[in-house]
């Protein structure tokens, strides 16, 4: 018996990128606003100081998910 | 300048410093752009600037307007924000890539990431440059 091609997938691989573009930021902005949550209930007092820093990590971390949505646009 | 001492003062110092910088930015990017591939590079020029600074002006309006919020409203607000943002930003490439073709498109792709990364060069200064004070809102 001669098997050259057990399995096969079809598809454009972009869309791969997309997931993963989404995935690992969502990850990161869930994670930098959960500890923010965390620290305004221990510390009320701090709220507006851990917003602005909260809002820096959201920054940075989506930063990487708009790059990595507009890829496909040079790289597809 | 003054230094920001307030949430205010750093979103609205943030929004004015990276609107000035992504205005510079789409018009070397659309001189470059007519200059590589035509109207069509200086309209991928103009939207990819475009997009830059609307994403990121919209991340900080719900930041701020969410901390005016109780503390489940305020994660509702940012995260929420976020999803929408992302889905429209998801559909809006997808849209775009249709229309932008050629040498338009790294056109539009390294506008965008330039806005990015000078938006957040700014935002990271007018951060470290705030001193806000313990216990407002």
């Amino acid at each position: 018996m001669d098997v050259s091609n057990i399995a096969a997938i079809s598809g454009n691989i972009a869309v791969i990128g997309y997931g993963l573009a989404a995935v690992g930021p969502g990850i990161g902005v869930g994670l930098v606003v959960s500890k923010t949550i965390e620290s305004i209930a221990r510390q009320p007092e701090l709220a507006a100081k851990l917003q602005v820093t909260m809002w820096l990590g959201i920054a940075f971390t989506e930063a990487l998910a708009l790059i990595g949505l507009a890829t496909p646009f040079i790289f597809a | 300048m003054a230094n920001p001492t307030s949430t205010k003062q750093v979103f609205a110092t943030v929004l004015k410093q990276s609107l000035l910088l992504v205005a510079t930015i789409a018009v070397v990017g659309g001189i470059l752009g007519w200059l590589f591939a035509g109207s069509l590079g200086l309209a991928a020029a103009l939207i990819g600037a475009g997009l830059a600074f609307v994403f990121g002006a919209l991340t900080a309006l719900s930041v701020y307007l969410g901390g005016r919020l109780s503390l489940g409203g305020f994660f509702g607000v940012v995260l929420g924000g976020w999803i929408f943002k992302l889905i429209g930003f998801v559909v809006l490439i997808a849209t775009l890539k249709g229309l932008i073709v050629g040498g338009a498109k790294p056109v539009l792709f390294f506008t965008l990431v330039a806005s990015i990364l000078g938006t957040l060069v700014i935002d990271s200064l007018v951060v470290l440059r705030s001193r806000i004070t313990i216990g407002e809102n």
